[in-house]
């Protein structure tokens, strides 16, 4: 299978936050969530990827490319979508376009009017009279117009309403149909993942917890459910957090470990509680 | 097309919401021509307000947080960066032309006699004038950004302050500054040499800060 990002060991010290050892692979066609509460490096991650900060140590790899020998190469490649818009507000939306199209030996100028139409988005309207949603579309459509292999995505759908949301889902799924595509984006909605993620990379406060395909994440844990008595000694010991409330308790507990608590209520758990539950240790609801 | 051209078009996209403003900026300093009755003043006053531009790309792309953008771009950044010069350049040649051609004809309209002496020392004193305000600016506004950056504006004034200072103090001058003085031939070629020496200076300064600078 061929990947389209490989990051290895990669690690990035700041005077208050250390990004440890994370290491991941995206292969082609495929979709994959960057995943971790706020603060926890995926804005670091992509940052590193597209060596707008400079590791500390680790390797990067873009569609086989070496993100820093190899730079130029691999930006030809890449398409970047940020939460806020990177364009001058001042520009048209058809000058965005035009203004970047020279750095894209790829650029299709139809494509790019084709997809202002298919968002559409008015080609003379300013980039500041643009929602925010029609803003990253309009990023979209320029990644899209030079046939970008691998779409990079920063917290794209915060501050998005749900249609909007829906929609940027429905986008990035067409994109990885024909399998020559492939999507890494940060989210910490995590109702966007269980829709469109193939693979979820888990950063924790700088640490890699979990990188791999979205079912085995789900299937790694389960949420285990009971009266505040049940919470038992063994309970806490294997669970990987607990939320109590006066009525009761909830708990995140390891698949493996769920056998000797069959008695209790026992449900899949979802990503958010994953995301959730590891990353509180234990809290209480009063 | 070469990737350094290709940023200096992008340049061009930045600040062509401001064209207004620049177009006034090169046509002000007509009037400065007119009350003084000098082409010299006229150009000098052109180059000092345009250099004074500058900072417009800087400002643009502070306020919209472009240097993400700058950041995706499959392009060198010591291109992006020479790309910037020469965008400047350009802007100082445009400014320069409007000069040489809207002054003369205000001044003779006037009933000034303009020689080409005059529009061609004037066109090099304008472009020393540019250059050494450039130079400073530049460097400061990717160090310290489109505000701070400003302070390096005042560097070359701070310096003909001290010149002015310190030029009755001096002993009767060296052999070659007199040499330089009485030829006019002689005192172009050193300027063009000062002036590509101050850019190559400050280019690899801006270059070397842009490539330590964390996005």
């Amino acid at each position: 299978m061929t990947n389209y990002l490989e990051v290895k060991n990669l690690s990035k010290s700041f005077d208050h936050f250390q990004l440890h050892n994370i290491t991941f692979t995206l292969p082609k066609g495929y979709i994959m969530g960057l995943i971790g509460p706020n603060g926890s490096g995926k804005t670091t991650t992509i940052k590193l990827i597209l060596n707008m900060l400079k590791r500390d140590g680790g390797e990067i790899k873009i569609i086989g490319m070496d993100n820093i020998a190899d730079e130029q190469k691999a930006k030809a490649q890449l398409g970047v979508v940020f939460d806020t818009n990177y364009f001058s507000d001042e520009w048209k939306a058809a000058e965005a376009g035009k203004s970047i199209s020279a750095f894209y030996p790829n650029w299709n100028p139809e494509r790019f009017a084709k997809m202002l139409r298919k968002f559409h988005i008015a080609p003379e309207k300013k980039v500041k009279e643009l929602s925010k949603g029609m803003q990253m579309k309009l990023m979209l459509a320029c990644a899209f117009s030079y046939d970008a292999k691998l779409l990079i995505l920063d917290e794209p759908t915060s501050g998005l309403d749900p249609v909007s949301r829906d929609e940027l889902l429905q986008i990035l799924s067409e994109y990885i149909e024909d399998g020559e595509h492939s999507v890494l984006f940060s989210t910490h909605i995590t109702g966007d993942l269980e829709r469109a993620a193939d693979y979820i990379t888990y950063i924790s406060y700088g640490e890699l917890f979990f990188s791999g395909s979205k079912d085995e994440f789900v299937d790694m844990f389960r949420i285990i459910k009971g009266g505040i008595k049940e919470l038992s000694a063994n309970l806490r010991s294997k669970a990987v957090g607990v939320r109590t409330f006066p009525t009761g308790f909830e708990a995140l507990v390891k698949a493996e470990d769920t056998g000797a608590f069959a008695a209790l209520d026992i449900e899949p758990a979802s990503i958010d509680e994953i995301v959730v539950f590891t990353s509180r240790k234990e809290e209480a609801y009063e | 097309m070469s990737n350094i051209l290709k940023a200096a078009k992008l340049d061009f996209s930045l600040v062509k919401p401001y064209s207004k403003v620049i177009g006034f900026t090169m046509l002000l300093p007509i009037a400065f021509a007119a009350v003084n009755r000098s082409i010299l003043t006229g150009v000098s006053f052109a180059m000092c307000f345009i250099a004074m531009t500058t900072g417009y790309t800087f400002s643009v792309t502070e306020k919209n947080s472009m240097e993400r953008l700058y950041g995706i771009l499959p392009v060198k950044k010591s291109e992006m960066v020479i790309g910037r010069y020469l965008f400047v350049a350009a802007l100082g040649a445009i400014a320069l032309a409007v000069s040489l051609i809207t002054q003369p004809i205000v001044l003779r309209a006037l009933g000034e006699n303009v020689a080409l002496f005059d529009m061609i020392s004037a066109a090099i004193g304008g472009l020393f004038l540019f250059a050494l305000y450039t130079v400073f600016q530049i460097p400061g506004y990717y160090k310290f950004g489109s505000i701070k950056g400003r302070v390096f504006l005042y560097i070359p004034v701070a310096g003909f302050l001290v010149t002015l200072f310190l030029l009755p103090k001096l002993p009767a001058g060296t052999p070659m500054i007199h040499a330089i003085a009485s030829s006019p031939a002689l005192l172009i070629v050193f300027a063009i040499v000062l002036a590509a020496v101050m850019y190559a200076v400050s280019i690899w300064f801006s270059v070397r800060i842009m490539k330590k600078k964390e996005m």
